[in-house]
């Protein structure tokens, strides 16, 4: 039996990310734990998974090991399709990716996504971070967006400084066919310490499971913004020692992603 | 341009309202960053089209085509065939007043920002029109955060698809391309970018203008003498960038028989006429990957990115200084910067543990 103790954060988002994936779907991942967690669901629950890759892949075998960027060429290696960043963007704007999995700084109630700074200004930002990449054009055109965020009162805010990923906007059942944006929006918001998903009605975040020993309280106590709380709530799944197994010794074996500190400074 | 349509974003945001002005100016009087479609083609028309022997030095091709003021389009994504060898060539020539074009990029855009920071009477950027600046799994770029921070360079973020889509725009001949991301974001208020109503559907639509960068600057594994290039693994958003640009300076591991091309038409993904000079440099990517050839020198990225941080921690400029006293300016070819700053067993490491792709050479 594994206990929590011995299951690190990155662990549980990794195999958390894993279980809400379906079988048979397309998986558009982004760098680190969303790879883990695809990876983890083709060993286990849901093996005719694909990923793309924006860089330009379909359907790659990832034989070699954990591809450490997006534009790795581990993550072309095997694949079904090779082309290049419009090619597999086209696909999706197409209806062809069921999940984007999506980072970020910062995240609001309606699941809108900041990537682009902190604080500041947008001309004058205290902390400049990438920009979109292509988290923006995912979470537009993906089916569902998938966010992993760490779970802190400074990344869960009631307003984001900037949207870079389009949510729910402001909730309204309209703002994203006003957008212009196809995909149906953000799905699951996945955490070391809760799995967050959608109201239908109000599309506010909900809770819906939380980490055995915390409770709901505990969970809201970490976020700037009122949370629903599912009636179903309930703990997450633990990892069994066969999973714990995959993920150190078959998906992250260099522990890039699974052993680095939680909260990067 | 102005529309009169946004979609909700405009109700939602928390981008000051100074800030949204001062961008809704900058779409009003909106200007293409580069040549204009019309200009491209012009540049297009008065090329040769001739199979000519383009082969030359990345040096003189740099010299050549580089000029202050030039929209730069960058090739690769992210550390995957970045054309490293082209951008180095650029730092020791200098040239001032950048814009840059990219879709993701990291240590070509930090290499031009640290000689920026050097010394920008060599070097200097004015602006970048962009998705994504960084080094994914290494971390975020301490030198766009200083840059980005003190409003040393202006901004134009897209998504990456938008971005790709706008090279596409330019290597397509058209002004401008529709796409169904951006609205509903903060960047549909701040790019350049423009929402409208659709005449067929009615759906509001966002339009991204074409991006024809003046040079396109790529790194492929093999082409002929003429420019006709393969590509395995990622096409990135090459073969777009190559045809958009006016001119297109293009390094390859290899130069292979046109006779090797014709035999497989189908695998050419940049066709002749786009490129401007064929520079043959090995390991022109390092410390990026080019898939089939060799995996990507996370060492130096690391290397190069810890000195930056630490200037950006502390204002001291000396170790940046020194870097590029000995291995940009104390070199006089990629060949001689190669030969000093990795040794030749990590090169051989390298091509391992890009666990021999396969392609096709010949």
């Amino acid at each position: 039996m594994v206990s929590l103790a011995d299951v690190n954060p990155f662990e549980m988002i990794a195999f958390t990310g894993s279980r809400v994936l379906e079988d048979n779907t397309i998986v558009f991942v982004g760098t680190g734990l969303p790879i883990i967690a695809a990876m983890h669901a083709q060993m286990t629950h849901a093996p005719n998974i694909n990923l793309i890759f924006e860089a330009g892949s379909l359907a790659s075998i990832l034989e070699q090991g954990m591809p450490l960027s997006v534009g790795d060429t581990r993550a072309f290696r095997k694949a079904v399709f090779a082309k290049g960043l419009c090619a597999v963007f086209e696909l999706t704007q197409r209806g062809y990716a069921d999940y984007a999995f999506i980072g970020g700084a910062q995240i609001d109630m309606y699941g809108n996504v900041c990537s682009t700074y902190e604080g500041g200004n947008y001309l004058k930002p205290r902390v400049r971070f990438p920009g979109s990449g292509g988290a923006g054009a995912m979470a537009a055109n993906c089916e569902k967006t998938i966010a992993i965020m760490a779970l802190e009162k400074r990344r869960f805010v009631k307003k984001v400084d900037f949207i870079t990923s389009i949510g729910f906007g402001d909730g309204s059942p309209d703002y994203r066919l006003k957008a212009g944006v196809m995909g149906s929006g953000p799905y699951r918001v996945i955490t070391n310490q809760a799995l967050f998903g959608f109201d239908e009605k109000t599309r506010r975040m909900m809770l819906l499971e939380y980490l055995p020993g915390k409770s709901p309280e505990a969970i809201q106590e970490l976020v700037d913004f009122e949370l629903l709380i599912s009636p179903d709530v309930k703990e997450m799944a633990i990892p069994t020692e066969h999973d714990l197994f995959l993920l150190q010794k078959k998906c992250d074996t260099e522990g890039f992603f699974l052993k680095r500190k939680v909260v990067e400074q | 341009m102005e529309t009169g349509v946004n979609s909700k974003i405009v109700e939602v945001t928390q981008v000051a309202k100074e800030v949204i002005d001062k961008q809704k100016e900058r779409k009003k009087n909106f200007e293409y960053w580069g040549p204009t479609p019309r200009e491209a083609r012009k540049a297009a028309v008065a090329k040769k089209k001739g199979l000519i022997d383009k082969r030359m030095t990345i040096k003189q091709a740099v010299d050549t085509y580089i000029k202050d003021g030039i929209n730069l389009g960058l090739g690769g994504f992210v550390n995957t065939r970045v054309p490293t060898a082209i951008v180095w060539n650029i730092v020791k020539k200098g040239v001032k007043n950048l814009t840059l074009s990219l879709q993701s990029n990291s240590i070509c855009c930090e290499w031009l920002a640290g000689m920026m920071i050097v010394n920008p009477d060599h070097v200097s950027i004015k602006r970048v029109e962009l998705a994504w600046w960084g080094y994914e799994v290494i971390g975020i770029a301490p030198l766009l955060r200083y840059l980005a921070g003190n409003e040393m360079i202006e901004i134009d973020d897209y998504t990456n698809y938008g971005m790709s889509v706008r090279f596409k725009a330019g290597a397509m001949g058209i002004p401008f391309i529709p796409v169904r991301d951006h609205g509903g974001s903060d960047m549909e208020l701040v790019n350049r970018g423009a929402m409208i109503q659709c005449p067929f559907s009615g759906d509001n639509t966002y339009l991204v203008p074409a991006c024809n960068p003046d040079v396109g600057v790529v790194h492929v594994p093999m082409c002929d003498m003429y420019g006709n290039a393969r590509i395995f693994g990622a096409l990135c958003t090459c073969p777009e960038i190559a045809q958009a640009a006016s001119h297109t300076i293009m390094s390859t591991e290899t130069v292979i028989d046109n006779m090797a091309i014709r035999r497989y038409p189908n695998l050419t993904e940049i066709p002749y006429p786009v490129v401007d000079a064929v520079c043959e440099q090995q390991f022109g990517s390092w410390p990026g990957a080019v898939y089939g050839m060799y995996w990507f020198d996370m060492e130096h990225f690391l290397y190069f990115r810890s000195m930056c941080d630490e200037f950006r921690k502390t204002g001291n400029k000396d170790k940046l200084k020194a870097y590029y006293d000995e291995y940009f300016f104390g070199c006089d070819t990629w060949d001689d910067f190669i030969a000093k700053i990795v040794p030749h067993k990590k090169l051989i490491d390298l091509r391992k543990r890009d666990g021999q792709q396969p392609i096709i050479i010949s």
